[in-house]
């Protein structure tokens, strides 16, 4: 079964974001360190919506829809207008952010190195962003 | 987000409390932006009260690293949660960051300067 979030493009929300991912994870029984990043990862890619898609605009959403199928974690961020490729986007190096002094582009490459899976999926008017990541059966009691 | 701050004999001691996530770092950059802007380039950050970072956190702390460098200033960052330093490992940031344990080790990083 989904479990479905919709907030506005308002940073405040990122916390919001990140306590639903959490009690999500914890229903699907994921481990703290995966479940950790997961999270990490999810905070990452809804900041990169509500910073470059929308300009942090009060009056825009976005929605965040988890689900578990077989042994992965799949989180969909469903969003308006023109995707950014994450899935084909080549991270920077950290030592070239540092000598730029560079605020931005970490987040990309976090979610690369957690994600297993980084999809997107782009529909007329909206597109999804599916990222995927190996969680295993949960312990038996 | 709060930020209590505490002025030591050779350095400055910076200590936020809560997330630091791409909405709360924004407090903290201006408040390193202040110290270099009033020369401050000794800077200790005593992240024990936070819980949580995303990379817009290590983005304000990587920003920043090139400048102090530069002057001739040193950035210090202390008391990690195991889930902040995971993420630190993650980007290996923790080899160009100083990152110590405990009070005592901070002091050493500035001894001298």
């Amino acid at each position: 079964m989904k479990a479905y979030l919709r907030v506005r493009c308002n940073k405040e929300y990122l916390a919001t974001i990140r306590e639903f991912v959490k009690a999500r994870l914890q229903d699907l029984q994921v481990p703290g360190k995966v479940g950790h990043q997961i999270v990490l990862a999810v905070d990452e890619a809804c900041a990169n919506c509500m910073i470059h898609q929308h300009q942090c605009d009060n009056f825009s959403t976005i929605e965040i829809a988890i689900y578990k199928e077989n042994e992965t974690l799949y989180t969909e961020i469903k969003d308006t207008g023109q995707a950014f490729p994450i899935h084909e986007y080549t991270p920077q190096k950290v030592k070239e952010i540092v000598k730029k002094r560079a605020k931005g582009g970490l987040g990309i490459n976090l979610i690369h190195r957690i994600m297993d899976e980084i999809n997107v999926e782009q529909k007329r008017d909206y597109f999804i962003y599916k990222l995927g990541k190996h969680v295993g059966s949960p312990a038996k009691p | 987000m709060e930020i209590k701050e505490t002025t030591q004999a050779n350095f400055v001691t910076l200590s936020p409390q809560g997330d630091l996530d791409a909405h709360s770092s924004v407090a903290l950059d201006e408040k390193i932006s202040e110290l270099l802007s009033q020369k401050q380039h000794f800077i200790h950050i005593d992240c024990s009260g936070i819980p949580y970072m995303s990379s817009a956190g290590l983005g304000v702390f990587i920003s920043y690293l090139d400048e102090i460098g530069a002057s001739g200033g040193k950035l210090v960052l202390s008391g990690l949660q195991e889930n902040v330093l995971e993420v630190f490992g993650l980007l290996g940031l923790n080899q160009l960051v100083t990152i110590v344990g405990d009070g005592a080790s901070v002091a050493s990083e500035f001894q001298g300067v």
